[in-house]
């Protein structure tokens, strides 16, 4: 798995949009006034601390749209990006959405659980064992992916599957840093499936509540050692992934 | 919201009451200017004066720094990128809180797939909507 500047590729300001593009964005979340995510525990102010001076724009009946600028990181996949295009639809009507996770970088956050607890977070997201996040390593100079750009460092960080939302492609083109490189954007794939899908094998209690249904797919997810996971989802939509001891 | 003026009072290792009495505002006043709910633009330059005297600092360092807006054209894209690096991924005020991505108290390198290559993950998966790419 890339852990430093090699999870990165250059991206020039006139190549494709793709997935895994790092862009400068303003990202939007709307909310009942007053509402305050990730939670009073965390900011009673209301604002989400890793995501700077959020304005707010008023909504009828009590409702707000926030505005975070920051950097997020492009998930939607290169595929459906390129999908008008290909189908030979003019610009004007490509659809503009593009599903980007706010980056969430290391120097600006703090975890609140002590020094020990905050190592081993940022340790377990170093490895991607987080369902909601994406590792992105430190890069010691910037002006090697982007000559454009000054000396200057880039500090670990993690795109956050929580805070996923939709900008234009227009805005990511504009102000677009680097990519991810293709092997990361496996990890990036991975990433997405667990955090929609496929989370940790199931606990007894998921098994017994599938007892009596009908299996209609079962996916390997990997073979490790004498194991086997497998995703099995169910006549009733329900999905789980097991285990199975080899021979 | 973490401000230039939380930095500086937990730097200094100061309160909001302390700077309140040093000031003469009331410590609710300091502390909505502090937590960003009364954004420092808004405060009479006389405010800002008193604070930063109490804190022994300038008024300009109570200034939160302009952040140059994505597609502003009245930046380069490299300034604009360079700038935003400097104060977004890095910044200069203190770290705030947030809700780490790690859900349990488990063993989070204990999770298979967390561990899968992307090719073992996702072999066996037919390629589908192939008119889609």
């Amino acid at each position: 798995m890339p852990i430093g500047a090699e999870a990165y590729r250059p991206v020039k300001p006139s190549a494709e949009l793709s997935c895994g593009d790092i862009a400068y964005l303003t990202l939007s979340r709307t909310r009942e006034a007053g509402e305050s995510p990730p939670g009073d525990v965390y900011d009673p102010v209301g604002r989400v601390p890793a995501y700077p001076a959020p304005a707010t724009l008023a909504l009828a009946h009590g409702r707000e749209v926030a505005l975070d600028t920051m950097f997020a990181l492009v998930v939607t996949h290169s595929c459906e990006i390129d999908r008008q295009k290909n189908r030979g639809a003019d610009e004007g009507h490509w659809d503009c959405r593009l599903t980007v996770a706010p980056i969430v970088s290391e120097p600006r956050v703090r975890f609140g659980a002590g020094a020990a607890a905050e190592a081993a977070s940022w340790d377990a997201i170093a490895t991607n064992a987080p369902v909601a996040s994406l590792y992105l390593p430190a890069v010691a100079d910037l002006s090697a992916i982007d000559p454009e750009l000054p000396a200057m460092p880039w500090p670990r960080a993690f795109a956050d599957l929580r805070g996923l939302s939709t900008v234009s492609r227009r805005m990511v083109g504009a102000d677009r840093l680097m990519g991810l490189s293709p092997d990361y954007l496996g990890i990036l794939q991975r990433q997405m499936v667990r955090f929609f899908v496929w989370r940790e094998v199931a606990r007894h209690d998921q098994v017994e509540a599938m007892v009596g249904r009908r299996i209609l797919s079962a996916i390997p997810a990997n073979a490790k050692g004498d194991r086997l996971a497998v995703a099995l989802t169910a006549d009733d939509g329900s999905s789980i992934t097991v285990e199975w001891l080899l021979g | 919201m973490q401000t230039a003026l939380t930095g500086l009072i937990k730097e200094r290792g100061q309160t909001y009451a302390s700077i309140a009495h040093r000031t003469g505002l009331q410590a609710r006043t300091v502390r909505m200017i502090a937590t960003g709910e009364t954004p420092i633009d808004r405060v009479a330059v006389g405010t800002v004066r008193q604070i930063a005297a109490a804190l022994g600092v300038t008024a300009a360092e109570l200034i939160e720094p302009v952040l140059p807006q994505p597609g502003d054209p009245a930046v380069s894209r490299s300034d604009r990128l360079a700038h935003a690096i400097r104060e977004v991924m890095w910044g200069t005020a203190a770290p705030g809180a947030y809700p780490s991505p790690v859900e349990s108290s488990d063993d989070p390198l204990d999770d298979p797939l967390a561990r899968a290559d992307p090719a073992d993950f996702f072999a066996g998966t037919k390629a589908i909507d192939a008119d889609r790419g």
